[in-house]
């Protein structure tokens, strides 16, 4: 009788275990196919769009009415938008990085930094924006590619001081103990020998941030403004791909929505080339750094 | 030995940073002369894109950035002193004004009702006896779940889907104030920009909603927009859509609302805003708009203002 | 150097006091509760009921995470238990490409299938809906919390012993009783740590929402209905915040509130991945 009842419960428990590995492969088909069918659906409609003139006229007729022309203004409006905050985040998280990891690694500022950049990396993006509206309003300035600079650096700051931060901490102490025995300066061993080695690093922290950055529409839809045109100066306001998307979809004019696929297809190119190169330099790097 | 190090590099950042703002400063001049920066009401971003293209041929140094985002956009752009220019779509408003805001009326068009091209419901009955007044009240103003049998006399069970603008705009005001209430009284799914209420309608068999001029109806073709109908509006309430309450063809609905039998609202002038008054390479585009823009204005689909309402504004931004 | 540290947390703080000073005017002339409370948002007549918004986000939020959870879970369990070696090493960067997608692409694939999906579930349902509803909200947000959740749960798990799954095997348990039993006891402070930063995460996020949820403001009576969360405000009305008597200042409440709940939800959840991560170290 109790064998019986050993048997039995012996079975539910296997069953239980199929069902489990079931829902479990179910599950992560789910999460694969979602990205497929993103992928597939925006490239599909996107295909049928491009075309090169697409890709290097402006468009004609104002981005939302105009049937002709194309979405080379977005094109390069984001990438100066995003080259522009890559820049200027680089220059600031590359010493924040640097003095996370020397000076307060361990000690308490150390953790409270980290931790306040942890919150920023997760920070809604329309917070950016509002920020940056502010902070323009009281610098005087106009919806621009200035302003879409300054916010989108905001953004990408925490993104590429915790990415930097990794490559940093992968110096090993030897190296730079080593340094300093020669007769090196702080300085020197960090400008000469530890930036040496961090430097594949910073590339991969780079398209992280940049992929990131170049996606982004909720920081720039107050702060970069929008037109068809490619801006002259810091002052003038700025296209970008996600706003070209957003703006130019919800429209019943075909050829004003081709302009939005297009934009898409192109926008998530860019971002899957800079993840995807970014994964790969991860791997190589790792190879050469020194343990 | 540390000190002069740190110096160097305080040298050094001070530099950098020396230089950033100063590749800012070259654009600033450059921005003062020879750029007008407008936005505002969709409904005079077609007219004004037109408008920005054949100043920009006659002054190739000249720069006009346009973007669209409803009127309430323009207003508070112009005002906050972030455009030049401006395009408001509705009436402007006494704290408008008292901010400092200077407006001239430029061209009229108007607001119409539209719904979708397939729903049967058009053919069956819309088109012939048109939709009154009532009737809007009912399914913006009071939110009420109609069928469209309800509303047009026909066996029809399906709801209505009542669409309605969600940036603030013009339209909705002006359609608002047809129905004697406010923007942020109108019921119904709201969606962004006019190009997008009409991509709403025209993907919703059973939606209806509203759209400016231009949006309504395709400037090529003058037909309404594919996928689109206009929806007549029953002005003297006889029943039937009497000729020159027809709104077939983007003629004839201009005709309307020249004739006056398309009532103001939701018919309503467009106007040109900024703070305090239109200065330099701004004064000019917006005196040219009033003069050899006017010509344009036929083509690109839009009803002139009356020669006295003209010769006023010239007058008033001081000629 | 140490300037540098300091001046990122300075930004930190400088955000919350921008925020807060944009905010005053509102949060002194209205009374919280009112505010918070009431569902009447006619900001030309001065009402500023943040009520629906906040419902709103909250409910977008919630449909996410229920979308996510067991899906995450038991896509994470999978990896890190049960998967090879090799499969494990391709899927992770492919849940890390999902999670640098940006969100306009999700809100455009919302529009061209979620959307139209939602209309006929409804219609299949008796349900009457133009398919721009909390329910679309939610799956779109779903999706873009995936790659969060899945790769922190992951990471929680594999802090787990092998000593103390091999002594659960040794006892004759299953591989599932093992990590139910063993596995997911021990790393449930840290997968809930991981839910709290997917919530975070769908909490704030902007445009992919806006491009689904319909945009009404009123408190929806079913998943099928619109809503309109927190950042939509914001995004759909910046344009007149200028214009309109303490209109600015009520967008500014709107970021802060997100800015609050979302830091609040982080500090708590990176706080306690931190002190895992110690743990598991040691």
């Amino acid at each position: 009788m109790a064998a019986e009842k050993e048997g039995l419960r012996l079975i539910l428990r296997r069953f239980e275990e199929k069902i489990a590995k079931v829902l479990m492969l179910a599950s992560i088909v789910l999460v694969l196919a979602s990205l497929a069918g993103i992928i597939a659906v925006i490239a599909i409609r996107g295909v049928s769009a491009l075309s090169i003139s697409l890709l290097i006229q402006i468009p004609k007729g104002g981005f939302y009415l105009g049937k002709e022309g194309g979405i080379a203004n977005a094109i390069v409006g984001s990438l100066y938008l995003s080259l522009g905050a890559l820049f200027l985040s680089i220059l600031f998280g590359l010493p924040i990085a640097f003095g996370l990891q020397r000076e307060f690694t361990k000690r308490r500022l150390g953790h409270i930094t980290r931790l306040t950049l942890d919150v920023l990396w997760g920070m809604p993006s329309i917070v950016y924006g509002a920020f940056g509206f502010i902070i323009m309003l009281y610098l005087g300035l106009r919806a621009s590619l200035l302003g879409g600079i300054i916010t989108l650096t905001l953004l990408m700051l925490p993104i590429m001081i915790r990415a930097l931060e990794e490559v940093v901490r992968m110096v090993p102490v030897e190296l730079k103990e080593v340094s300093y025995s020669l007769g090196a300066t702080k300085l020197e061993t960090t400008l000469r020998v530890v930036f040496k080695q961090v430097f594949p690093g910073i590339i991969t922290a780079s398209m992280l941030a940049f992929g990131r950055g170049i996606g982004d529409a909720a920081s720039i839809l107050f702060t970069a403004g929008y037109t068809d045109n490619i801006p002259r100066s810091l002052l003038e306001p700025a296209a970008s791909l996600p706003l070209a998307v957003f703006f130019q979809i919800g429209t019943p004019i075909p050829e004003v929505q081709q302009r939005a696929y297009a934009s898409a297809l192109v926008l998530l190119f860019i971002v899957l080339l800079a993840s995807i190169a970014s994964e790969i330099l991860k791997r190589r790097a790792s190879r050469y750094t020194l343990r | 030995m540390a000190k002069s190090e740190n110096n160097r590099i305080r040298i050094f950042t001070g530099l950098v940073l020396a230089l950033v703002f100063a590749s800012l400063l070259p654009g600033c001049g450059k921005k003062e002369q020879d750029t007008i920066q407008v936005s505002g009401a969709w409904a005079l971003y077609p007219m004004m894109v037109r408008w920005g293209e054949e100043f920009q041929k006659l002054h190739p140094g000249v720069r006009v950035d346009i973007s669209a985002g409803g009127a309430g956009k323009g207003v508070s752009d112009a005002l906050g002193g972030l455009v030049e220019i401006g395009m408001v779509s509705r009436e402007i408003r006494p704290e408008e004004i008292e901010k400092g805001g200077f407006f001239i009326p430029v061209v009229k068009d108007a607001v119409f009702p539209a719904m979708n091209a397939q729903n049967p419901v058009f053919a069956e009955s819309i088109s012939k006896t048109g939709l009154k007044k009532q009737t809007f009240l009912d399914l913006w103003i009071e939110g009420k779940p109609l069928t469209w049998g309800e509303v047009a006399g026909t066996s029809s069970t399906d709801i209505v889907n009542v669409y309605t603008r969600s940036d603030s705009c013009g339209a909705a005001e002006t359609w608002a104030k047809y129905l004697g209430k406010a923007q942020e009284d109108l019921k119904g799914t709201g969606v962004y920009g006019d190009p997008g209420i009409a991509e709403a309608v025209k993907k919703d068999p059973l939606g209806i909603g509203y759209n400016n001029l231009n949006y309504a109806y395709d400037p090529k073709s003058g037909l309404p927009l594919p996928g689109i109908q206009v929806i007549p509006i029953d002005i003297n309430e006889n029943g039937t859509v009497d000729p020159e309450e027809n709104l077939d063809t983007k003629e004839k609905a201009i005709k309307a609302v020249i004739s006056g039998v398309y009532p103001s609202p939701p018919a309503r002038d467009l106007y040109l805003l900024t703070k305090g008054e239109f200065k330099g390479v701004t004064k000019e585009f917006v005196k040219w708009i009033l003069t050899d823009g006017q010509k344009y204005v036929d083509e690109v689909g839009y009803i002139q203002l009356k020669e006295s309402a003209i010769k006023d504004d010239i007058a008033k931004i001081g000629g | 150097m140490r300037i540098a540290v300091i001046g990122a947390n300075a930004l930190g703080v400088l955000i919350a006091l921008g925020l807060i000073i944009k905010s005053w005017p509102i949060l002194t002339s209205k009374p919280l509760t009112q505010l918070l409370f009431s569902s009447e948002w006619f900001p030309l007549k001065g009402k500023f009921g943040f009520y629906p918004f906040i419902i709103g986000t909250i409910e977008v939020t919630a449909i996410a995470m229920a979308i996510a959870i067991p899906i995450c879970l038991f896509s994470a369990i999978y990896l890190s238990e049960y998967a090879p070696k090799h499969v494990r090493a391709i899927i992770r960067p492919v849940i890390d490409i999902l999670a640098g997608i940006p969100s306009v692409i999700f809100g455009l694939w919302g529009v061209i299938v979620v959307v139209p999906f939602v209309r006929w579930l409804g219609e299949r349902l008796g349900v009457h809906t133009t398919g721009y509803s909390l329910l679309s909200g939610g799956i779109i947000l779903s999706i873009m919390v995936f790659p969060i959740i899945i790769s922190v749960s992951m990471e929680v798990m594999r802090t787990v012993p092998i000593e103390a799954r091999e002594t659960c095997l040794s006892l004759g348990t299953t591989k599932w009783e093992t990590v139910k039993w063993v596995v997911l006891r021990n790393a449930m402070r840290g997968i809930i740590a991981a839910i709290v930063l997917g919530f975070a995460r769908a909490f704030g996020e902007t445009i992919a929402v806006l491009m689904v949820v319909g945009n009404v403001a009123k408190v929806p009576n079913s998943i099928f209905e619109p809503a309109y969360p927190l950042a939509s405000l914001i995004a759909n009305n910046y344009g007149e915040m200028m214009s309109i008597p303490m209109y600015d200042s009520a967008l500014m409440l709107a970021a802060l509130i997100l800015f609050m709940v979302v830091a609040g939800f982080n500090v708590g959840a990176h706080y306690t991945l931190w002190r895992l991560r110690r743990r598991g170290l040691g």
